[in-house]
């Protein structure tokens, strides 16, 4: 079973919940897939790590047998390959690695060339398996290392996944194959209008979901409402602390520190999970 | 020359919006351009009316003639992004609008078709005109509709003689926050005391130097953890980045902002204090 997590809105406690649902599982795999900006790490704190390279390919041309005629550059959709008159130019960065230019160059003047985009690091303790990606600084797109991330996965159990904010092509990645969503959303008008778009994505992929309303108290009532419009269930409602943002900010675990927080966490999976939630 | 403003963070939730919108009452002859296309909350807070309405057009996606599909497979095959499925179903979200399916289809069934993959507005503001976006979820190209806020930005801010464009950016390093911060002239990176916040935002400052964009941080929600605005100071002070605003956390904020008041307009003392004001200054000089 899959389970993503995910919210639209950058910052309402996606990392915060998929890390301290995470550690009240007796087994069961978690991925972060926020490649851009990855955190769970800094809670799980993992050992004996072991390093994946994810890697690209762009286009090399070989002048020797290029004859100039400039097919490439009229197939690519990219503008990744600009043939002039004398030399045909490659923009790495705008390569998206289809292929099409090599079928097309009728001289196979074109070759490929391999760089690293991104990593994957993985760790594994007792019968918990946890893997996060990190897309190098420059790159456009964390699409192929989420790739992996979903690929090194797909034979466990139980997957949690932390999905990056947002709703375009790194989160319907994320999303792929759930079998529900856990969107964690913040009670104000900021976060109800981003969780429309997210609640439009699962609609749309014919994905199952609930919502937990994390940082409770903050905002406006706004967000119940909603909710109850759309008869959209509500998991869990999380009030904000102070004691409980200290714990984040230094990166602990807020379930292992505080019983009411753990006994809401323990709540969500039993919702969840029904039967296969083993405590 | 125009004056770009970006606001930016690496990680979400710092308050971008929060400060990009508590930053434009103090100019005058601004544009407003929303680049967090897949979360865009500007027009929240901005009364607006819509001037312009425009489909935005992404790119080409294939469409499969299944009267003249053969089912060989080719397309599958040779597909590097796993965008068409085994029964030859083009998979949304995973097309990047490539051409190579219709490039190898033997039997000439796959034609590609300009995509729509989201809307972009020209909007009225009591501050000025707005340009923002909203992506359709679920869409590819993001990065080009952020692109295209910019451009249009940039356009309506000549046409108007507008000195300054205030642009709110998305969290994250990959394309839409390198389409957000490419050529700006100031780039306000907003991040928070904690483990989490200082992660990113080395990340994002990267970035920034890689695109040779003064960036300048902005430390919000510092009373939270005054231990962790001590990292964030011996970081920025080793990679010589100036930190040009610490602002405090305060329920009022959020409040004022659940009342859909721009919080630097409503009654609250940090927005009168001479830092704040300080830093008004600093952004109002044109580089």
């Amino acid at each position: 079973m899959k389970i993503a997590i995910l919210s639209g809105k950058g910052g309402t406690g996606k990392t915060t919940l998929s890390v301290n649902l995470f550690s009240c599982l007796k087994q069961g795999t978690l991925i972060d897939t926020d490649t851009e900006e990855p955190n769970s790490h800094i809670f799980i704190k993992p050992t004996n790590e072991v390093i994946t390279n994810i890697y690209k390919n762009h286009p090399v041309v070989n002048k020797d047998l290029c004859s100039f005629c400039g097919k490439c550059g009229e197939y690519c959709n990219f503008n990744a390959i600009i043939p002039t008159k004398t030399k045909v130019l490659v923009f790495e960065d705008f390569c998206h690695d289809c292929g099409l230019c090599e079928m097309v160059c009728p001289n196979n003047a074109i070759t490929y060339k391999t760089k690293v985009i991104g990593e994957v690091f993985s760790s594994h303790l007792e019968n918990k398996s946890f893997h996060y990606g990190k897309l190098k600084i420059g790159e456009v797109s964390g699409v192929r290392v989420i790739n992996k991330l979903n690929e090194i996965s797909k034979e466990d159990g139980l997957v949690l996944v932390d999905c990056p904010p947002g709703v375009s092509c790194s989160t319907v990645e994320a999303l792929r194959g759930s079998d529900y969503a856990i969107v964690c959303a913040e009670p104000t008008p900021f976060g109800v209008s981003d969780m429309t778009m997210v609640v439009e994505l699962l609609r749309e992929e014919n994905i199952e979901f609930g919502v937990v309303v994390n940082k409770s108290g903050i905002g406006n009532n706004q967000i119940y409402e909603y909710l109850e419009e759309e008869n959209i269930e509500l998991l869990e409602n999380i009030p904000w602390t102070k004691e409980r943002a200290a714990l984040y900010s230094t990166g602990n675990l807020i379930a292992d520190k505080d019983p009411i927080f753990n006994e809401k966490m323990e709540h969500i999976l039993q919702k969840v999970l029904g039967d296969n939630y083993d405590q | 020359m125009i004056n770009e403003i970006a606001v930016i963070s690496g990680k979400g939730g710092t308050g971008k919006t929060t400060l990009a919108l508590s930053i434009i009452p103090y100019f005058e002859d601004i544009v407003i351009a929303d680049c967090d296309v897949d979360a865009p909350d500007m027009k929240i807070l901005l009364s607006e009316r819509v001037l312009r309405e425009d489909t935005f057009i992404g790119f080409k996606r294939p469409e499969i003639d299944y009267t003249l599909c053969t089912h060989c497979g080719l397309c599958y095959e040779k597909c590097n992004f796993n965008a068409i499925s085994e029964n030859i179903e083009i998979k949304k979200g995973s097309c990047e609008g490539c051409g190579v399916c219709s490039y190898v289809c033997p039997a000439g069934a796959i034609t590609n078709k300009d995509y729509p993959i989201g809307k972009i507005y020209k909007k009225q503001t009591a501050f000025g005109p707005m340009i923002d976006a909203r992506l359709t979820p679920g869409e590819e190209s993001s990065g080009k509709l952020v692109s295209e806020v910019r451009k249009r930005s940039k356009e309506v801010a000549l046409e108007e003689n507008a000195k300054t464009i205030i642009i709110d950016g998305s969290p994250g390093v990959a394309c839409n926050v390198i389409s957000t911060i490419s050529g700006v002239s100031k780039a306000l990176i907003v991040t928070e005391p904690t483990l989490s916040g200082i992660h990113d935002l080395k990340r994002v400052l990267e970035l920034s130097r890689m695109f040779s964009v003064d960036a300048k941080v902005v430390i919000n929600k510092y009373d939270l953890n005054l231990a962790m605005v001590k990292e964030i100071e011996t970081y920025c002070d080793m990679t010589n980045t100036d930190i040009v605003l610490k602002m405090p956390f305060d329920k009022k904020i959020v409040e004022s902002i659940s009342n859909l008041i721009i919080p630097s307009t409503s009654n609250i003392s940090f927005f009168t204090s001479k830092e704040w004001l300080s830093f008004i200054e600093y952004l109002q000089k044109e580089k």
